[in-house]
Parts: structure tokens; C-alpha cells; sequence
């Protein structure tokens, strides 16, 4: 496992690295962008933290890359480890640097909360509110892209995961539309799930079910990975 | 193998490193009092220190950077992950639940509802998964090279104790910080020392025993990451209930903060020398 490990390390490390550089995307648009809008920092630090969420995303999304090759997969199947092992570390190293990220993120804030205080602006909140959930559901992207990512090969794969969240999106806009007729009683239902603690709940609920299901993902793609390596180009 | 005075030097440097970001913090407390940005700073690298201190150590005594317990190691282990989450979580609810229930104020628990607990053991849950992360610079320290230094040359019943002692007194710092401030009496400030020397043993022995039952130091930095939550999440828990702002329950509930953490103290320290003894000797 080590050996997989190193050969991660080497073969993304700027990846993993640039996790930190993510983090600090709120401060850096802050210091960028401060003369232009100057009264909306508290906006340009969220706006900066999408942005870092995003490159963060593409960046985790890119250390998949590579790994789609028949031969290697062959390969590492062969290997002691076997491609159980190679996944883990993989799915391993997605969390890793997810939560780099948040680190990085919460530093940098950190950080820059404490030179707004010092420097007497008192309306700067903490960004942490937003970021956490954000980090939640960049936990529940990974945990789709990925199985999408081995058993389709990089590209394809990309391009199946699109259609199949335009057809969900779709099934969603017609559902909604069919509410439409019955709306006060779906309007009700979700103002009894969304009040008081039954919201706090479901919202917990949700939060904790996502690390779950990212291991879930794992687990799939152990299934699904040798039938992927057999459509890989050589 | 290294001798023992090689594992003695390298523990000394490590300590050394520890009391050093101890004593930093009040070099310069007054500072920090004037300046957040000093306090920031200063605070993360002070919780960070322990971390920092082991490798600076293996790079000073070139020991190298095996053996520091990074793997997750979760085929197998999965029950201790469990495990980690769940025991701080119950002694944190044994510490105040109990005292109120015995001292016959249960109608002070009547907003705390089943759904409300839940919710608590679901976002500890979530947090823990995602919010742990910040503790590997305590416990990589601690569990990843102190215990390890420390375990051949006082045993286990020694770790326990004196990494317990060496873990509390590093905390020295926040532990003073309102009496430095002068919004506290001397007397209340040792109590609070006092307090963390007692509790710490307890933890110290369970995640020596992770650390060990594990090979990694993950399952501790979780269950530290949940024994510090846990303590808000309860006490917004009883805030859901009907308790006086002048609620008082004596030496009961005193009784219940300490009396925990020192079985389970005592349980771990049995399981480590059963583990022991256990353990094939080789020549």
C-alpha cells in the first residue's frame, strides 16, 4: 500500500498541493479585488470561495486522469495490492485533499477574520457557515464522478455522467410540474420537513449519510472497475 | 534497535519542543491580548506544535520519517472506528445526564426530545468525518511519536500517567488564559489544571490502545475531535431543556465529571496489559 501511496504522491503532488492554493481563494480575491469593490468584501470572499471550490474540483477530478489505461489496469489487478487497494488509495487520497481544502479554507479565513478585527472591521463573518456544507457536497460529487470516471474511461465517462444528470434534471422539472396541480399540499409537506427540528434533523441526517455514501462509491467502483478496464483504450 | 538512550534523548527533544510552544504562548500573552491576529497565529501554530515536534525530532536525530502511523488501516478495524466515535460521546453524556437524573431533577431534561439527541449524534457524526482532520496536529505528536518513546521506557501504566500529566500541562496555557486576563482567581485556575489532569489519563489510555489496537493514529484523532464536540453538543443539548441559570448540583456532579474518565482510565490500562501480555516475546 505504501507503494501506491508514493507513486500518488509523485504522480499528483501538485495536485494535492494546489488544495492549499484552493483554500486560500476568498483571501486572494479579497487582496485582488478589494480597490474595484471595496464595500462588498464580505460578498467577494464568497464569490472567491466558489471560485476555489470549483478549481478545487477540477483539480481533484484531474488526479483521476491517467489511470485509464488497459495495460495499467491489467496491471495493478495483478499486482499484490490488487486494483481493490489501488482504488482505496485513490478514494483515499479524493478525501485527503477535499478536506485539505477545508483546512487550507479555514486557515486562510481564520486568519483573515483576525486582520479585520485587528483593523477595526467589525461586520466580517466567518465563512465557515457556507464552506462546510460546500465541502459536504464536494464529497457527494466525488463519490459520483469517480465510479463514472473507472468504468467509463475519463472521457466517456464525463460525458455519460452529463446525460444522466440532465435526464435526472429533467425528471425532476416534469415531477415538479406535476406538483404543480397539488402544490399547497407539497408546499406544506415541506414546510413541516423544513421547521424547527425536524429540519435540523433531516439536514444532520443528510450530512452524515454523504460520508457513508462516498464509501459506498467505493465499493462500486470496485465492482464496476474491471468491467470499465476491458473498455479502456490500450 | 536503538537503545534506551537514544529513545530518551529523542523523547527529551520531542518534550523539549512541546514545553517550548507552551511557554511561547506566555512569552507572549500580552501580545495575543492586543493583537487577534497574534492570537491566530500563534494559537494554530501552538496546536500544531505537537505534530511539528515529532518531525522536527526524526529530523534532528535522523530517525526517519516510518513508523508515524499515517494509514487508515480500516479493513478490520472498522469496530474501532466505531468506537472512537461513540465512548467520548457517552462519557461526555455520563458526565451530565446522570447527576441530573439522580439528584432528582429530571423535569429538567422535559425539552430534550428523542428526535433532538439524534439530531446531536448525527452532526457529531458528519463533523467528525470532516472537521477531525484539524486534531492530527495534536495527536500525530502524542500518540504518533510520544507513546511510542515513551511506552519502552515506562511501560504502559507509565505512558498512561505520565503522557497524560505531559498531555494536560502542554493545555496549561488555555487553562490559564482567563486567570491571565485577570478574570479569574488563581485557586479557580488550578482547579481547572486540576480538572484536565484527572480527565486526561482516561484519554490518554484509550487512544494509546486505538493507536495500538489499530497501527494508526486516525481512530484517536477522530475520537479527540468528538470528545471536544461532544462537550458543545451536550451542553447545547441541556441548553433545549428547562435547567435554572442557577442550577447547582454539588459534589454529585462533580462526582460524575471525574469518576468516567478515571474507569475508563483503569479499564484501558487492564486491556493494554492484557494486550501485553498477550503478545508473543521474540528474542
Amino acid at each position: 500500500m505504501t507503494g501506491l501511496v508514493y507513486k500518488e504522491w509523485k504522480q499528483n503532488r501538485w495536485y494535492i498541493l494546489s488544495m492549499i492554493l484552493c483554500g486560500f481563494a476568498p483571501v486572494l480575491a479579497v487582496l485582488l479585488f478589494r480597490n474595484e469593490i471595496p464595500h462588498h468584501l464580505n460578498e467577494l470572499r464568497t464569490g472567491g470561495m466558489i471560485a476555489g471550490f470549483l478549481a478545487a474540483g477540477a483539480l481533484q477530478i484531474m488526479v483521476l486522469r491517467g489511470d485509464d489505461r488497459r495495460l495499467w489496469g491489467y496491471w495493478i489487478t495483478a499486482s499484490p495490492d490488487g486494483y481493490k487497494g489501488f482504488l482505496r488509495v485513490k478514494y483515499e487520497m479524493i478525501y485527503g485533499m477535499i478536506l485539505l481544502f477545508l483546512l487550507s479554507m479555514q486557515t486562510a479565513d481564520g486568519l483573515y477574520c483576525a486582520a479585520a478585527a485587528d483593523l477595526g472591521m467589525t461586520d466580517t463573518a466567518d465563512i465557515s457557515g457556507i464552506a462546510v456544507p460546500l465541502i459536504f457536497v464536494q464529497i457527494l460529487l466525488r463519490s459520483v464522478d469517480i465510479p463514472f470516471t473507472y468504468r467509463f474511461g475519463s472521457k466517456t465517462g464525463s460525458i455519460i455522467k452529463m446525460i444522466c444528470m440532465v435526464a435526472i434534471a429533467i425528471l425532476l422539472s416534469v415531477t415538479l410540474i406535476f406538483l404543480m396541480d397539488d402544490w399547497d399540499s407539497a408546499a406544506a409537506l415541506a414546510k413541516k420537513l423544513f421547521t424547527g427540528y425536524s429540519s435540523s434533523l433531516l439536514l444532520a441526517g443528510l450530512f452524515a449519510a454523504i460520508p457513508a455514501v462516498y464509501c459506498l462509491s467505493y465499493r462500486m467502483t470496485c465492482r464496476l472497475y474491471l468491467k470499465g478496464v476491458e473498455q479502456y483504450d490500450k | 534497535m536503538t537503545n534506551k538512550k537514544d529513545t530518551l534523548k529523542r523523547l527529551g527533544i520531542y518534550l523539549l519542543i512541546v514545553a517550548a510552544s507552551s511557554v511561547m504562548l506566555f512569552a507572549f500573552f500580552k501580545w495575543m491580548a492586543s493583537s487577534e491576529t497574534a492570537f491566530f497565529l500563534l494559537a494554530e501554530l501552538f496546536c500544531a506544535a505537537p505534530a511539528l515536534a515529532n518531525l522536527i525530532t526524526r529530523k534532528v536525530t535522523k530517525e526517519g520519517f516510518r513508523d508515524m502511523k499515517l494509514h487508515l488501516h480500516l479493513t478490520g478495524n472498522l469496530r474501532y472506528y466505531l468506537l472512537a466515535f461513540a465512548l467520548p460521546l457517552v462519557c461526555t453524556f455520563m458526565m451530565y445526564i446522570p447527576p441530573i437524573l439522580l439528584s432528582g431533577h429530571s423535569e429538567w431534561l422535559n425539552g430534550i426530545t428523542p428526535a433532538s439527541v439524534l439530531t446531536v449524534i448525527l452532526m457529531l457524526a458528519a463533523q467528525g468525518a470532516v472537521m477531525s482532520v484539524g486534531l492530527v496536529g495534536e495527536e500525530l505528536g502524542w500518540r504518533g511519536y510520544m507513546n511510542q518513546k515513551m511506552e519502552p521506557l515506562a511501560g504502559i501504566v507509565g505512558t498512561v500517567l505520565i503522557g497524560g500529566a505531559v498531555w494536560s500541562l502542554w493545555h496549561l496555557p488555555s487553562d490559564m488564559q482567563v486567570y491571565l486576563a485577570g478574570k479569574q482567581t488563581l485557586s479557580e485556575a488550578l482547579q481547572t489544571v486540576g480538572g484536565r489532569l484527572l480527565i486526561m489519563p482516561g484519554y490518554a489510555a484509550f487512544y494509546l490502545w486505538l493507536t495500538k489496537r489499530t497501527d494508526s493514529v486516525w481512530p484517536a484523532v477522530l475520537s479527540h475531535a468528538i470528545g471536544n464536540g461532544s462537550q458543545t453538543a451536550v451542553i447545547e443539548l441541556l441548553g433545549q431543556g428547562s435547567i435554572p441559570e442557577s442550577a447547582d448540583l454539588g459534589v454529585i456532579a462533580d462526582v460524575f465529571h471525574y469518576v468516567p474518565m478515571i474507569v475508563m482510565a483503569a479499564v484501558f490500562i487492564i486491556m493494554l496489559l492484557h494486550d501485553k501480555a498477550g503478545t508473543p516475546r521474540t528474542a
